[in-house]
């Protein structure tokens, strides 16, 4: 059990200090400018929450997308994410997803991923999985 | 002359001092130019918002000459920063001013001064108009907008008027040549755009490919406002009392200013009223028709609602690398970079479900 706050906690709780105590108080001409920093630290606490899944998740599907390219040299998973991306892109503009079987692949790739960060950046934004599908 | 200065919040004395010495060379500059004898300013403020142009509330009391008289104005200048696609003040002066003399719905341009002495930026002034552009409320408030269809309708008709005028305009030689496939020629620019970014964007890429795949026919070039859209423009008395922010204006497929529009990303959160949050597409198109003649198709909407969605990626993205890397530290640049996320959510859902 941890006896000290980690970085999730304490932006967490600076967070509803904000809410909670200063918002209330704030000039009404301010209070924009408070809800922003309000959303941009619910933003960063779902990254750091969700973040290293939805990149191990999109570096697999990346792997599976591009088997004979993909390179396993890359130092952190990072570095070999941003290298894949790349590989995509050249290849999307090449061509090599316009139709067929290839094209519902990567479709499900990037919707997958697309919804992964807009459920850390804003997920009133999802669509129930019905209207989605 | 006598000038009075009154800005309304408090900032720090450094910026009340520019303010001041900024009003007192307008006011000589407006004295000279409309021949007056003398020329008050009883009110010089920043207005709110306009992350890429600086407008300000300019009242001033003239005392003789052309425009004796009082007179509620607007003086529109450049931001510290802005975003490369956009005109110069001189520029957008001279589309204001077709786009006026066109029977458009805007503030008529009255002043333009390009002498950068006066206040250390080019400027114009321009007729204030009344009503409000908050798209948030417009978009809720029924009091603001008794009837969101009679207000599409109009917007509709006006976007039409703007789509009427054509190249060339000897008055608009120094806007940028139209490109004969102006969709394309975009798509090209957005390439570019993404290719010298250090991240790559394989969504933004497909949505592009896509878009270079199912372009429509182009139609004729008009000019086109390339930023039309609820929160751009006033509404007094829930009509349309004028059209702002033409920073962006250019040659271009009209249809471009339709999907924007219509484009999901521009309703406020009013999902159901295609039309700008304020009604069902319909009225909007058959306001367009009852000026130009001719509407789009559901096809061709779609297709230019996916490049309005792909518009304002690179936008978001721009304003977000003026935060990361451009030395303009801001909240509100950074959390537009956020912005793009979505932005891919919606275009994948719009190219999937525009399987065609």
């Amino acid at each position: 059990m941890k006896n000290i706050s980690d970085a999730t906690d304490l932006i967490a709780t600076a967070r509803e200090a904000l809410l909670e105590e200063l918002l209330p108080r704030i000039p009404k001409e301010q209070r924009y400018a408070g809800l922003m920093i309000a959303n941009a630290m619910a933003i960063a606490l779902r990254e750091q929450r969700c973040d290293a899944q939805v990149t191990r998740d999109e570096l697999a599907r990346l792997r599976a997308l591009l088997p004979a390219t993909a390179p396993h040299s890359e130092a952190t998973k990072q570095e070999a994410l941003l290298a894949l991306r790349r590989k995509l892109c050249t290849a999307i503009r090449a061509g090599a997803f316009d139709e067929g079987a290839r094209r519902h692949e990567l479709e499900a790739h990037l919707a997958r991923t697309a919804a992964d960060w807009v459920a850390i950046s804003n997920p009133k934004a999802l669509r129930a999985p019905q209207a989605a599908a | 002359m006598r000038i009075a200065a009154q800005p309304v919040m408090e900032r720090d004395s450094s910026e009340a001092f520019i303010d001041a010495t900024a009003a007192v060379a307008v006011a000589r500059w407006l004295r000279d130019e409309t021949r007056a004898n003398d020329v008050r300013i009883t009110t010089f403020e920043r207005l709110p918002g306009g992350a890429i142009q600086d407008n300000w509330t300019l009242d001033a009391e003239i005392d003789g000459g052309a425009w004796h008289g009082t007179h509620d104005l607007v003086l529109r200048t450049d931001a510290p920063s802005g975003v490369a696609s956009s005109l110069t003040r001189a520029q957008e002066y001279a589309v204001l001013q077709v786009a006026h003399a066109a029977g458009v719905i805007a503030p008529k341009p009255l002043l333009l001064c390009r002498d950068l002495a006066v206040i250390g930026r080019a400027f114009f002034v321009m007729q204030r108009m009344r009503g409000l552009a908050a798209g948030h409320r417009l978009t809720r408030e029924t009091l603001l907008v008794p009837d969101g269809g009679a207000l599409s309708e109009e917007l509709g008709a006006n976007l039409a008027r703007i789509h009427a005028i054509r190249p060339p305009r000897a008055e608009l030689a120094d806007l940028p040549s139209p490109a004969a496939d102006h969709a394309r020629a975009t798509i090209v620019g957005y390439r570019a755009y993404l290719d010298g970014l250090e991240d790559t964007y394989p969504a933004l890429e497909w949505a592009l490919q896509w878009c270079d795949r199912h372009a429509p026919e182009p139609w004729d070039t008009t000019l086109i406002h390339r930023d039309y859209r609820t929160g751009n423009y006033l509404v007094d008395g829930g009509k349309l009392s004028a059209v702002l922010d033409w920073e962006f204006a250019g040659w271009g497929d009209p249809r471009e200013d339709i999907g924007w529009f219509t484009a999901r990303c521009w309703r406020f959160g009013a999902h159901a009223k295609e039309a700008g949050g304020l009604s069902e597409v319909e009225p909007f198109l058959r306001g367009y028709e009852s000026v130009a003649g001719r509407r789009i198709g559901r096809e061709a909407l779609d297709y230019w609602q996916a490049m309005a969605h792909l518009r304002w990626a690179i936008i978001a993205l721009q304003q977000a690398q003026r935060h990361v890397a451009g030395g303009e530290r801001s909240l509100e640049l950074a959390l537009t970079g956020r912005i793009v996320h979505e932005l891919e959510y919606e275009l994948l859902q719009l190219i999937d479900a525009g399987v065609r």
